[in-house]
């Protein structure tokens, strides 16, 4: 626990200080064709803090984060809360949807694969999968959106809901119309990532396969998809636990392409444009939580080892 | 794979694929709303809050559907006088002196909780936008406003500090008037005025209804506005940051209408190819230039080493050719500009012509100061042997000056000059640019209809004066051209062939704005100062 915490504040650190010693100056910035006046800068300069020095600044910072106020973005002339917000369902959503495709689909091809090590379906998924790594993921948005949203028609292309359906619109219409809208951009998000899951769930049961205790279970008569599911599959999941807790914070805020590209209001997207519009406020706000995903992320893992292994339950 | 899985995902599939008509397209076609999509979402569209940061164009666009002004400017965009205005809160304005105009309120005009607009209102928004402490920039723009007073509760009287053509303009312009019965009892701080910013309330054509972070805001039309009910029942501002899904929103027929669609020339032929698409064009705010350091970046108070010389300067705006730089990058949306005259400037008619690419004289002109190849590599050099070597500045952000700052880069190569580009994220490159780090900054500015807005940057005082130009003979003609009481393009086309003639800048292009608008809409204006602005006069087909 200490040490999640340790890592905690060295990530909210270093990203404040970090961003301080970047070049560009977010008041300035914030102009862009429209120049101010030296008078205005200055006084922009005042709002945020801006004309103090960096400790004076940090302390600034962890009072408001005492209050749970992150102060207001540069940017954007809301509080940061508010939009960390506003965005966290979408997050959540295109996340939590694309780490489900990744570790149903992805868990259950890769454990067919390992079984079928070696067949021609085998070497097929293998290709598909890497293809799949191998192409970028706004490369991919930009073919489906224009494929199945632009030419067939079949799916929303960009959007996280139909801004014309009223609010009060049944929940079931509310829930189908952002279900459409989600499915293009975590296919997207599912199709780069779920290779590495294969690979990872291939290889770790193919690793359990070979040992002892699986011959045992064949000698004794278990039927083979209950050797497979119920003795191999358990203890080969705890390396693609990991690359789960590797991926976690990375779904959330890693998505900026993917968002980009279906207009999806996530986080990502928001914290890439603050941090290139140098909006201090907001990336130390998205900087928090991102830090506080891994954190979670890191507590999940050692919870869902405990919960597989007895030894680690134990211990 | 089960065979019975394999035929439900068949089944799901076909049944997917045969619906004529998915679940969640149902709301699209409703004729009489209209869902615009644009790159950026407006968070503060209160007049007086649109300061700093959120003076951007976002805001701007929905804070003109919420909130009225006292007049508008006329579609020939004249600024200068008192004709071509079009009463909006104001029915009518006279002249009591050189110094005063009476604005006289409609009496019909009322805000969206019914309250009547008066001169309280105008008073109140007035005394804020005059307010540097409030709102610096209004303050700065409206400096020349010297009182604003209530005679009665329909009539409301300005005095100016000066006699000059746009009082009227700056009168009515830069503000939109806000409900003074429910904002004056408020402190004057934007927290404050939190709950207004999140539910505005105005007396424009449409009525606030929700903001949805980060995907849209929602408009109803005001029944009761006083000028004509609007046709277009709701308004759907979307945001999608990204070009390419704007654009894919408009063709799918998800959007009804995109504005400003961005280079490169592949996104204008994808418009014009959909045959639901009508492509509306609206001159731009906006002039891109390549600005010339006559400071020493290393030290100011020193001439730049090079570019102080104007015969250098002009020499560089001679060796290129500007007309390809605009064909290449922005088709037929665009073209060179006579000074830093964006395509929204009534001043732009019947400019003189811009000077053509003229090689030989470029050359003439570096050799005479100096500058000669003399080791025979294709770059100049001066008697020193120290190269004729430049750095252009220039943001990542900018598709439009990433593109062209390659070409320039070739053909200012080909009288020989030597061009390093220095490409940097865009709050780099604004920093560099504000402290006068830089040869050569290939900038762009965006401007408001008024030419007078010039003299920020091109007069010798001028508070965004970078590039330490300075010009007294320049200085003097854009003051009389101001201080004209008529709109005199005469006396604005001196001053900006005595700009042109000293050459502070390589002025490249003004675009054309390209809009996107769905077909079944009629009636359809695009303003350049404020793009949806007449939106309340479109009419959709079958409304």
């Amino acid at each position: 626990m200490l040490q999640a915490v340790l890592t905690f504040a060295t990530a909210v650190v270093l990203m404040f200080v970090l961003m301080r010693l970047a070049p560009g100056d977010p008041i300035q910035r914030a102009q862009d064709d429209r120049m101010m006046s030296s008078q205005e800068l200055a006084r922009l300069r005042a709002i945020y803090h801006l004309d103090q020095p960096i400790h004076r600044q940090f302390a600034e910072f962890l009072k408001g984060v005492a209050r749970a106020d992150l102060g207001n973005s540069i940017e954007h002339g809301l509080p940061v809360t508010t939009l960390l917000a506003g965005r966290m369902v979408p997050t959540m959503l295109l996340g939590g949807a694309a780490i489900l495709l990744n570790f149903t689909v992805g868990l259950w091809l890769g454990v067919r694969q390992a079984i079928r090590r070696g067949s021609r379906e085998d070497r097929a998924l293998t290709v598909l999968s890497l293809a799949g790594y191998a192409t970028p993921s706004f490369w991919l948005g930009l073919v489906l959106a224009w494929l199945v949203g632009v030419k067939l028609g079949w799916l929303p292309v960009a959007g996280m809901k139909d801004p014309l359906l009223p609010p009060d619109a049944p929940l079931m219409v509310r829930a189908l119309d952002v279900a459409a809208h989600l499915v293009l951009p975590a296919l997207t998000l599912s199709i780069v990532t779920i290779a590495g899951t294969m690979r990872y769930q291939r290889t770790a049961l193919l690793e359990v396969l070979r040992l002892p205790y699986i011959g045992t279970a064949r000698a004794k008569g278990i039927p083979e998809r209950a050797v497979v599911w119920r003795h191999g599959w358990r203890n080969a999941l705890f390396p693609v636990i990991t690359l789960f807790g590797l991926w976690l914070p990375l779904l959330v805020t890693g998505s900026v392409f993917v968002e980009m590209v279906f207009a999806w209001p996530g986080l990502g997207s928001l914290a890439a444009d603050a941090a290139a519009s140098r909006d201090y406020p907001l990336v130390m706000g998205a900087a928090l939580l991102a830090a506080g995903l891994v954190v979670v992320a890191s507590l999940l893992t050692d919870l869902a080892y405990a919960l597989l292994d007895p030894r680690v339950r134990h211990s | 794979m089960h065979p019975w899985t394999a035929r439900f995902v068949l089944a799901a599939v076909l049944v997917g694929a045969s619906a004529s008509q998915p679940p969640w397209a149902g709301a699209q076609h409703e004729s009489t709303s209209v869902v615009i999509v644009t790159g950026q979402q407006a968070t503060t569209p209160v007049p007086t809050l649109m300061e700093g940061p959120q003076n951007n164009l976002a805001n701007f666009e929905i804070a003109d559907h919420l909130f009225l002004r006292l007049a508008e400017v006329g579609p020939g965009l004249i600024t200068a006088g008192d004709r071509g205005f079009l009463p909006r809160l104001a029915r009518r304005w006279t002249r009591r002196d050189s110094l005063t105009l009476i604005f006289e309120l409609d009496p019909r005009a009322r805000w969206h909780d019914g309250a009547p607009v008066t001169s309280r209102d105008v008073v109140f928004t007035y005394r804020r936008a005059r307010d540097p402490e409030i709102a610096p920039r209004l303050a700065q723009v409206t400096r020349q406003i010297a009182s604003v007073a209530a005679e009665d509760d329909r009539h409301v009287v300005f005095r100016f500090s000066e006699v000059y053509s746009e009082q009227l303009y700056d009168a009515s312009f830069h503000v939109a008037i806000l409900p003074a019965h429910l904002l004056a009892d408020l402190p004057p701080t934007k927290e404050a005025w939190s709950g207004f910013v999140q539910r505005p309330l105005g007396s424009g054509p449409y009525r606030w209804v929700r903001r949805v972070e980060g995907q849209f805001i929602e408009l109803a039309a005001n029944r009761e506005f006083f000028l004509g009910r609007p046709k277009i029942e709701r308004v759907i501002v979307q945001v999608a940051a990204s070009a390419d899904a704007r654009l894919n929103l408009l063709l799918a027929g998800d959007a009804d209408a995109i504005d400003n669609i961005p280079p490169p020339l592949t996104n204008y032929a994808r418009v014009e190819a959909a045959r639901h698409v009508r492509v509306v064009q609206v001159p731009s705010n906006n002039v891109g230039y390549l600005l010339f350091n006559q400071r020493d970046p290393a030290a100011r108070d020193r001439p730049h080493p090079i570019l102080a010389e104007a015969d250098v300067r002009r020499a560089l705006v001679l060796a290129l050719d500007r007309d390809l730089l605009v064909r290449a990058v922005l088709g037929q949306y665009g073209y060179v500009p006579f000074g830093p005259v964006s395509a929204q400037l009534w001043i732009r008619h019947r400019a003189p012509e811009p000077t053509g690419q003229d090689q030989s004289t470029a050359r003439r002109l570096l050799a005479g100061r100096g500058w000669v190849d003399r080791n025979q590599d294709g770059i100049r050099e001066d008697r020193n042997g120290a190269p004729l070597s430049l750095r252009l500045t220039v943001s990542t952000s900018s598709f439009i000056r990433s593109q062209m700052a390659v070409m320039i880069k070739e053909q200012l190569r080909q009288v020989g000059v030597d061009i390093e580009l220095v490409r940097v994220e865009a709050p780099v490159w604004l920093q560099r640019r504000a402290a006068g780090d830089f040869d050569i900054d290939f900038s762009a500015a965006t401007q408001d209809p008024s030419p007078s807005g010039l003299v920020q940057s091109w007069t010798c005082g001028g508070p965004t004066n970078v590039a330490g130009y300075c010009d007294p003979a320049a200085d003097s003609l854009l003051q009389a051209a101001i201080a004209s009481p008529r709109a005199d393009s005469g006396l604005w086309h001196a001053y900006l062939r005595q700009v042109e003639a000293t050459a502070p800048a390589a002025f490249l292009y003004t675009q054309t704005f390209v809009f996107g608008v769905n077909r079944r809409f009629r009636d359809v204006t695009i303003r350049p100062e404020s793009s949806w602005r007449a939106l309340w006069r479109w009419e959709a087909a079958g409304s």
